[in-house]
Order: structure tokens, then C-alpha cells, then sequence
């Protein structure tokens, strides 16, 4: 197992795919701080009586659910641009135990995920908190980062729950397009229609989809946003592990079953 | 060694392979030789654990090659040049491999010296061109010093330098005591390069045998003045004769099958007969492949391929 997670490792860190996702997450980081840069402009330009009015979105809130498809599609191109070339049939040659190539795919994926996803969402608190500074922007938390850790670390799970996801999407299908299609759809067209149903079912579905977990799990729920509130942090954990367990189930069994 | 036995692989109805049963022994180079769709590439996946087989079962080493713990150690392939992602460089492509199978770094500099790629280590793949592609391949399937080595269509996109390397290479491999199985459609190649011949069509196999009785001596073209008189002697001495192509005028040329071109010297000088040529004739590979998948070619020319 330590030769196929060092063999995976090698190659996740020479595709291009892989300096490509994380180059956008990057960007994300900085468009988060232009985004810190410009609301700070406008706050200070508003009357004070008037500021109560300017609201913005959680920065490391944003940048969490950005990285979250960012890294869902690395997980995907990991798997699928194996496909694409046929190098899956030099991977499953050089490594003939395919359950031991896809669980050493993930293992690898995760670090990779839960760092970038961590590093990002800090990089992105830190840059808020120096722009914005004491500027009560609302949606902005000014709580200091040992309150905010569990919900950053949260996060960051359900980033490496999403690139998961991708990774047993592309196993399953063997195809990008297919793979991404179903991330969006579950990332962003599903919770638009929960968002849209009527209660008590917009809720109970906003509450189990991906987007809405991290909240959940560090137990503030997600004010504001289509995600729902009603799992227990327990529950949330659980639901998280379902998401990754389901296809990476179903990618593990016809990996093996059918022909390379 | 490998064993093939009785292996059956469809592909929904189509039946791929038709319960093929052969063996490669070390220690010389066998050629895999069938038209399109005879089933080679799919055996070759088979052997390597790529395709599970409906029936019956390919042994390398005695051993199913899944259940080999470092398989690149033993068994060393190229199936597909293509089949690498040309975001890596080849000394990115060959570490993983090397890694995957605890083969150390110096063999991979090795390598990729011996397959001539020493120049290009570090530049990516996309820009290869197939010729470069097949001998990252080759060197891919050198990597673990393996005893036993696949080859599918190695020479293909190789310039002819490239081409005498792969047969020099493929040779030596063999001459090591190592088990070559080389699958080619270049007949001219495959007779300079093979000592034995496997040959499918429609998955079943059509001859598995040694090079030299493929091509062995097919008959003595015989040129005399005297034909007809040179005939007579040749028949009553045991020979099968018969006219071979067209006379120029002085004679007529034959076809000599059962004597060899000694005794027909010597015939003809006992009868005094004037004899202008004596050229004994091979079959060519091309020749005798041709005609033993002639009944079983699925794509003829002239019909779509596909």
C-alpha cells in the first residue's frame, strides 16, 4: 500500500491538472481579498448611519464552497484523465490490485484537498480580517480564529468530502464531462430546487446536500444561505461519509468487475 | 513462460478469442502474428490482467498475473504507446512506475538512456512524436528487468533506425533467456526478428511453429535451353516439375520441387544439358501468412474497415 499512495502522490503531483486547480483556488484567494478590499471601500464611503445597510458574504464561507467544486474536479480529472489517455491500463498493469490503486487515488487526494481547502480558507480569513479591519461589515464574523477554527475545519472536510465525490463520479462513469455534470448539478442546480420547495421539504433536502454539511457539523448551521440547518453535528459527520462512501462503494466494485 | 490455455474472452456477442491455447518459452523471440481483430491485443490483455477472460486462463511464470505482488519485476509490456498523459515528463512517467514497484531511481535514468530519450528527460510528452512515444514505452516495460516482456506493435511510427534497434533489442532480450512476445504486422520485420511464430484468426489459432518451417526452401527455379529434355531427366530422377512462368524464347523455365539445386546440377551435366540458372526459392513469411489467415480475414480491402 506505502508503494501505490507514494506511486499515486508522484503522479497527482506531476499532472498539470493538479498546479492548474489549485492555481484557481489561489485566484479564488485573491478575489476574495479584492472582494474584502472593495466592500471596505464602499463602507467607507457610506454615511454611518447608512452601513448597517452594506451585508456581505462570509469570505472563508465563499472561498470554502469555490475550493469545494475546485477540488471536486481535481478529484475527477485524477481519475478521468486516466481514462481519457488509456494510462489506466499502464496504472492497473504496473499495479494489478485496483481496489488497492482507487483507496491509494483517494488517500492521496484527500491530503492534497484538505490542505489546499484549509490553506485557502485561512489565507482567506486572514487577508479579510487585515483589509476590513474593525469595519462592522455585516456577515462578516469579527470573532477571533480560535472561535472560527471548528467551522474552518469543517470546511475543510467537506472539501475533501466534494473532491471525494469527484474522484468516485469519474471512477464510476470514466468520464469528465459526466463526472462534472453531476458535481454541479448536486454543488449548485439541487440546492437552487431546495431552495424552491416547499417547506418542510426544502429543508429536510437542504439539510443533507453537500453545501450544507460543514455548517452542520460545526453545529452554526447555515443562516443566510439555501443550505439547511436541521442535522446534529453527528448527524452531519455521517451524511458527510455517506456522500464518499456511496460511489467510492460502487466505483470500488466495477473497478474490479469490468475490463481496463 | 507464458501459458495461454483454452482462454475464451467475448465482448457482448462478439467472441474475441476462441478458446486459444499456446505457449511462449523463454529464451527466444515469438512473433504474434494475425489480421485485425484476430484477437491479439485482446490475449495480451488478458495475459497482463487487464480483461477477465469468459474461460480457461493466462499464466505468466505459472502465476495469474494479477496475483504478482511487483509485476513490472517480471513481466514487463507495451501495449498502446498513446497510453500516457503528456502533462508529465518521462522521467515523471517512468518514477511512478518505478516507485509503484520498488524498482530504484538509477534504472530509471538507466533506461531511458538505453531506449535514446537521455536528451528529452524533462520535456513533456504532448510534443512526442509515436516514435518517441514507443520508446518511452519500451523503456517503461525495461524498467523492473523483467524476465518476461510484451510487445504490442512496437515498431510502429519508428524510422528504420528506429526499427533495426527494436529488432536488435527484442534479439537480445531473447538471447538473454528472457520471453519475448513481440506482435507485429510488418511481415519483412517479423521474419528478421522472430524465431517462432504464433498466428491467430477469429481468436482461434492457425499455426504455432517454428520461423523456419514457415519459410523454409519452397522450390529450385530451373532455366535450360533444353527445358522439356532437362524435365524428363528431373521427373524420372523423383522430382516434381512444372513449368514456372513464362519461357524467353531459349527454353523454358521450371519449377523444381523434391531435388535440390546440387542434384540438379549434377542431373543435368550427366545429360549434357545446358542449364542457364539454378536458384533455389524460398516462401516468404508474407507469402504463407497470407495464405493461412486468407479464410479467416474479417476486413478485406475494399470493404470499410470498422
Amino acid at each position: 500500500m506505502i508503494d501505490a499512495l507514494a506511486a499515486e502522490w508522484l503522479k497527482l503531483r506531476t499532472l498539470r491538472s493538479t498546479s492548474v486547480v489549485l492555481g484557481v483556488v489561489a485566484v479564488v484567494v485573491g478575489l476574495m481579498a479584492l472582494l474584502a478590499w472593495y466592500a471596505a471601500g464602499l463602507w467607507d464611503g457610506l454615511p454611518p448611519d447608512q452601513r448597517d445597510h452594506l451585508a456581505v458574504s462570509s469570505l472563508p464561507e465563499l472561498t470554502g464552497m469555490l475550493g469545494s467544486l475546485c477540488l471536486a474536479v481535481l478529484g475527477v480529472l485524477a481519475v478521468s484523465g486516466e481514462y481519457a489517455t488509456g494510462m489506466i491500463r499502464s496504472t492497473f498493469t504496473v499495479m494489478p490490485s485496483r481496489g488497492r490503486v482507487l483507496a491509494a487515488k483517494a488517500a492521496v487526494l484527500s491530503v492534497v484537498a484538505f490542505c489546499a481547502g484549509f490553506a485557502a480558507i485561512l489565507a482567506t480569513y486572514a487577508l479579510g480580517r487585515l483589509i476590513i479591519g474593525d469595519r462592522a461589515i455585516r456577515g462578516q464574523s469579527t470573532e477571533p480564529l480560535a472561535r472560527q477554527l471548528p467551522l474552518f475545519l469543517a470546511m475543510s472536510l467537506a472539501i475533501v468530502m466534494f473532491a471525494l465525490l469527484g474522484l468516485g463520479l469519474a471512477a464510476v462513469t470514466r468520464s469528465a464531462v459526466a463526472a462534472i455534470a453531476v458535481l454541479v448539478a448536486v454543488w449548485y442546480v439541487v440546492p437552487l430546487v431546495a431552495f424552491n420547495l416547499p417547506a418542510p421539504w426544502g429543508d429536510r433536502l437542504g439539510s443533507v446536500l453537500p453545501g450544507a454539511l460543514a455548517g452542520e457539523l460545526a453545529g452554526t448551521g447555515n443562516p443566510g444561505s439555501v443550505g439547511g440547518s436541521l442535522l446534529s453535528p453527528g448527524a452531519a459527520l455521517v451524511v458527510m461519509v455517506a456522500w464518499v462512501a456511496v460511489p467510492y462503494g460502487v466505483a470500488a466494485v466495477l473497478l474490479t468487475r469490468r475490463d481496463a | 513462460m507464458i501459458e495461454v490455455r483454452e482462454l475464451t474472452k467475448r465482448f457482448g456477442r462478439t467472441v474475441a478469442v476462441d478458446g486459444l491455447t499456446f505457449h511462449v518459452k523463454p529464451g527466444r523471440v515469438t512473433g504474434f502474428l494475425g489480421p485485425n481483430g484476430a484477437g491479439k491485443s485482446t490475449t495480451m490483455r488478458v495475459i497482463l490482467g487487464l480483461d477477465h477472460p469468459a474461460g480457461g486462463e493466462a499464466l505468466v511464470g505459472g502465476r495469474l498475473y494479477s496475483r504478482i505482488r511487483h509485476p513490472m519485476r517480471e513481466v514487463g509490456a507495451l501495449l498502446d504507446a498513446g497510453a500516457v498523459q503528456g502533462g508529465r515528463t518521462p522521467l515523471g512517467h517512468l518514477s511512478w512506475i518505478a516507485r509503484s514497484n520498488r524498482v530504484g531511481r538509477e534504472r530509471v535514468v538507466s533506461v531511458i538512456e538505453q531506449v535514446g530519450l537521455a536528451g528529452v528527460a524533462r520535456k513533456r510528452i504532448a510534443g512526442f512524436s509515436l516514435g518517441m512515444r514507443q520508446r518511452l514505452g519500451i523503456a517503461a516495460a525495461l524498467l523492473g528487468d523483467p524476465g518476461v516482456l510484451l510487445f504490442d506493435e512496437p515498431v510502429n511510427g519508428l524510422d528504420p533506425d528506429g526499427v533495426r534497434w527494436i529488432r536488435e533489442l527484442m534479439r537480445g532480450l531473447a538471447a538473454e533467456g528472457r520471453t519475448v512476445l513481440l506482435s507485429s504486422h510488418l511481415m519483412s520485420e517479423m521474419e528478421l526478428t522472430a524465431d517462432h511464430l504464433v498466428i491467430i484468426g477469429r481468436g482461434r489459432l492457425l499455426a504455432d511453429t517454428a520461423m523456419r518451417d514457415l519459410t523454409g526452401v519452397r522450390d529450385v527455379f530451373v532455366r535450360s535451353p533444353r527445358a522439356a529434355d532437362l524435365a524428363a531427366a528431373l521427373s524420372a530422377a523423383g522430382g516434381t516439375v512444372a513449368p514456372a512462368g513464362s519461357g524467353n524464347g531459349e527454353g523454358a523455365d521450371l519449377s523444381v520441387r523434391g531435388l535440390g539445386p546440387v542434384e540438379i546440377g549434377d542431373l543435368a551435366a550427366r545429360h549434357a544439358i545446358p542449364v542457364h540458372e539454378i536458384t533455389p526459392r524460398a516462401a516468404s513469411l508474407e507469402e504463407t501468412y497470407l495464405r493461412l489467415t486468407e479464410a479467416v480475414t474479417d476486413h478485406v480491402s475494399g470493404r470499410a474497415d470498422r
